[in-house]
């Protein structure tokens, strides 16, 4: 591949431009997947039951009020798409989602396994259709193996996926992140396999169907976990009740840091940014040593750091150049200088909900940059761009089909 | 069967610790060449000290360098070259390496690829349809912080996620291990998708700049449109969920053994409560809907922890599943390697390597997406320390002989780092006494049918 452009117009397109996509999910991980594919130039069409994706009854809501249209998850996962309703559990409904999918590359779905082919959409089905067409599906256990029809959950992906085996106190329960980790995680797996399915149909013509987990995401964070087992028989507990601070939130005057030794500091240094000469005792010299006695390192650690301020802190350590973090708030992230100076929140202006600031760059792109062209779709926002001039379908028959519970 | 995705491709790897080097070995996994670039005095830090994980029957060996678990399951399938790039002909051949290649992913600090002429602008001349993938802290450009040292650990304070993650009520708290490397690993498989895409069309490269701290914010985003909008601040609810009753984690039989479950509808508690032997619990107006189920969370737990803890924890995810309702056991590092799920679907890759390297053969994760018409799976063990530099430097490169001999005389290149140490192992019984390990299992090698 060479470029032998001398010039180039100014690109007002992103990476995927021409890529075209069905989204038919109704959960967070299928949304988030789509939303990315949108965020870098593809066009989705995000594909709702008439009364509309599991995820517009989802919380939070704009003004604690929970209205269809006012979901802050669904807006946030849905930015950059079109929107249309159809109901795949008519025969009408099946029948228009064939005539959809020859014009299409993707098909994102989140349903339980055997679900769509059992409505006779699956992927056989719709390849049959378009030979070329990817379809990503993402669930909880994935497309095969005894649990694939079992239901999952967030705290159910993070138990079978190793990370709680480690997270939380040794004698009290095992714990999962705060949110919705694991359903980000399979959206964004879903999102990175299939630019590189994209990438191989771009050289071979040929599809895929995509099989995501979102057990196996979460279990993909745990390779120090893993490995001490067929390397050498080990099970990692979870951290110990007392003495256990570095690495761990620690409470200071106005909220929690977090340190970790280790980066360009030295051990003299920590000791000179915390400020208590006891640090410097023989006893907390070598890192050997500090575990010997840590539950002592830790409370002249915490007494130390008990009349500081986070921000300060977090400041001071940076010119130390040590490993160092201050527990952020919600409403801090909404406001970090350092997330202004990465343009990472865009200005949505939503017909029901108005304007608010979203999350919405993930990662900066030089040439084909994150674009921010629309807010998530209203339900069946779209329904007559795509039924009567996409498929040409007659106003009259275009009201039959709302009319019959079909859009 | 078709081919791999990512067939004829050539990526360098000049990145360290965890986030870019595992997307690496994703990557291979998908059929890229990667070529894997560490200075003869700058070992990857998975090699040794804190991030090596586990040796091969808790033993250092010769070559304890090539040995460690985690260097060995992140740079699966690649190759690996030394090049001192403090050197101005370590720089020279890693100039003319990128002339060959598609992909340079780095984390180097923004001032030290300046310095050698390899930031983006520079990289391009070279080859100007190059895709460069960089991962910083903090991202590249002139805001506060991007000059900060940043890790994971930390940094999953500074993201967020410290803040909604803890017991129900108490302080805030941390999850799993180096969270947000993973979510960097991830974006920068969807950054290369994306810009090799582009490329095939256009034949234009670009530049992706991953800063960790702005994804992980990105899995935030619903907490701080919530404070954003409604003045909510978030916060700990342990394992509970938001609104579906009860969502917890509970003891089942046995030491150190938990069930997981949500219950998100009537039909199915009164399923659960004929499971417990409770039948009538379904009608009592404590627990018979949804919302007072929230309400009278607390002594709920009680109850259903009077049940699990004298149950197996698969017994009850099974029967749980059978009334409709998510469970599943919490899973440690033996348990995923014997549970027919994950078996079943050989998450698990066996990785078989040459008798030389005396590491017998070992299970590690693959990745969590199957493709129906390529065979994605680990392409081959991890290599030594600079294995490839013979096959890269002069086979790949056309070094001469004399130039290649020069430059091992002068540890340009090398085959054993010259710096770093490994720490001492602490024997398994003495682990188990100091809390390092919760558990360990002399016969794993036979009962994994790996001996």
């Amino acid at each position: 591949m060479t470029s032998t452009q001398s010039h180039q117009a100014p690109l007002t397109h992103g990476p995927l431009d021409g890529v075209k996509v069905l989204d038919l999910s109704e959960d967070i991980a299928g949304s988030f997947c789509g939303r990315l594919l949108a965020d870098y130039g593809a066009d989705v069409l995000k594909i709702e039951p008439p009364t509309g994706a599991a995820l517009r009854r989802m919380g939070p809501f704009f003004g604690d009020d929970p209205h269809p249209e006012k979901s802050l998850f669904y807006l946030v996962m849905n930015l950059n798409k079109k929107g249309a309703t159809l109901n795949l559990e008519t025969v009408t409904g099946q029948k228009i989602l064939k005539r959809l999918v020859p014009h299409v590359d993707v098909v994102i779905e989140s349903y339980r396994p055997g679900y769509l082919a059992g409505l006779g959409v699956g992927y056989d089905d719709l390849v049959a259709e378009n030979p070329s067409l990817i379809m990503t599906s993402i669930t909880p256990f994935g497309q095969t193996g005894p649990y694939s029809q079992y239901q999952g959950e967030e705290v159910v992906s993070y138990a079978m996926g190793l990370i709680m085996s480690i997270s939380g106190i040794q004698g009290e329960e095992p714990l999962k992140h705060g949110g919705f980790q694991a359903q980000y995680e399979g959206g964004l797996n879903g999102a990175a396999s299939t630019s590189m399915a994209l990438f191989m149909q771009g050289n071979t013509g040929e599809g895929q169907h995509i099989d995501v987990s979102v057990t196996e995401c979460v279990a993909s964070t745990a390779m120090a976990t893993q490995t001490m087992y067929p390397f050498m028989g080990g099970t990692l507990p979870r951290r110990r009740p007392s003495g256990s601070n570095f690495g761990h939130p620690m409470p200071c005057k106005d909220g929690w840091i977090i340190v970790q030794t280790g980066g360009g500091a030295t051990w003299d240094t920590i000791a000179d940014f915390f400020g208590d000469p006891r640090l410097k005792e023989p006893k907390f010299a070598e890192p050997a040593q500090r575990i010997r006695n840590t539950v002592e390192l830790d409370q002249v650690v915490l007494e130390s750091i008990k009349e500081r301020g986070k921000w300060d802190l977090f400041t001071k350590a940076a010119e130390a150049r040590m490993l160092f973090g201050l527990v952020q708030t919600p409403s801090e992230l909404l406001e970090c200088p350092q997330l202004e100076s990465r343009n990472f929140y865009r200005d949505v202006d939503h017909p029901v909900i108005g304007k608010v600031k979203v999350p919405a760059v993930l990662f900066n792109l030089s040439l084909t940059p994150y674009q921010y062209t629309g807010p998530a779709p209203t339900l069946g926002q779209h329904n007559a761009e795509i039924y009567v001039d996409g498929l040409e379908y007659t106003r009259e028959d275009y009201v039959r089909l709302r009319q019959l519970n079909v859009i | 069967m078709a081919r791999l995705p990512l067939e004829g491709i050539r990526i360098i790897d000049s990145t360290y610790v965890f986030a870019l080097p595992y997307a690496g070995g994703l990557l291979a996994d998908m059929g890229a060449e990667v070529i894997k670039v560490e200075g003869p005095g700058r070992p990857d830090v998975t090699r040794t000290g804190g991030y090596a994980g586990a040796f091969p029957e808790n033993d250092l060996g010769e070559d304890w360098w090539n040995r460690p678990s985690t260097y060995n399951l992140i740079h699966r399938g690649k190759k690996s070259i030394t090049l001192d790039m403090t050197d101005s002909r370590g720089r020279d051949m890693f100039r003319d390496l990128i002339k060959v290649s598609d992909v340079v992913m780095e984390n180097f600090t923004p001032r030290v690829m300046r310095s050698w002429d390899l930031d983006y602008p520079n990289m391009k001349k070279l080859k100007p349809d190059i895709i460069m993938v960089s991962n910083t802290g903090y991202g590249h450009g002139g805001g506060p912080y991007s000059s900060y040292p940043a890790q994971a650990t930390t940094q999953e304070a500074t993201h967020g996620h410290c803040w909604i993650t803890g017991y129900k009520d108490l302080g805030p708290a941390k999850a799993g291990a180096s969270f947000v490397d993973f979510l960097s690993t991830w974006t920068a498989l969807f950054a290369i998708g994306t810009a090799l895409r582009y490329r095939n069309k256009t034949g234009q490269g670009q530049w992706a700049d991953i800063g960790m701290y702005q994804a992980g914010v990105m899995f935030m985003s619903e907490y701080i449109l919530d404070a954003q909008v409604n003045g909510r601040e978030g916060g700990r609810i342990g394992n509970r969920h938001p609104y579906r009753a009860p969502q917890g984690c509970y003891r089942a039989l046995g030491d150190d053994q938990w069930i997981t479950l949500s219950v998100g509808d009537d039909e199915s508690w009164a399923g659960m409560c004929r499971l417990m032997g409770r039948p009538e619990l379904a009608a009592d107006p404590d627990y018979a809907d949804l919302l007072s189920r929230q309400r009278n969370h607390d002594q709920l737990d009680s109850l259903i922890q009077g049940w699990t803890s004298g149950v197996d924890k698969y017994e009850l995810m099974h029967a749980l599943q059978g009334v409709g309702i998510p469970a599943g056991p919490v899973l440690n590092s033996k348990d995923i390697h014997y549970d027919p799920q994950f078996k079943s679907r050989g998450f698990l890759e066996r990785v078989d390597y040459p008798k030389e390297r005396q590491m017998g053969s070992r299970m590690f994760i693959g990745r969590p997406y199957k493709f129906s018409n390529s065979p994605l799976a680990i392409q081959g063990p991890s290599p030594t320390f600079g294995q490839h530099n013979d096959d890269v430097l002069q086979g790949l490169l056309g070094v001469d002989g004399e130039t290649y001999q020069s430059l091992v005389n002068d540890a340009v290149i090398a085959q054993v780092p010259t710096t770093g140490e490994a720490t001492p192992r602490v024997p398994q019984t003495e682990a188990l006494e100091r809390g390092l390990l919760a558990d360990w299992d002399p016969d794993y090698l036979n009962s994994l049918g790996l001996a």
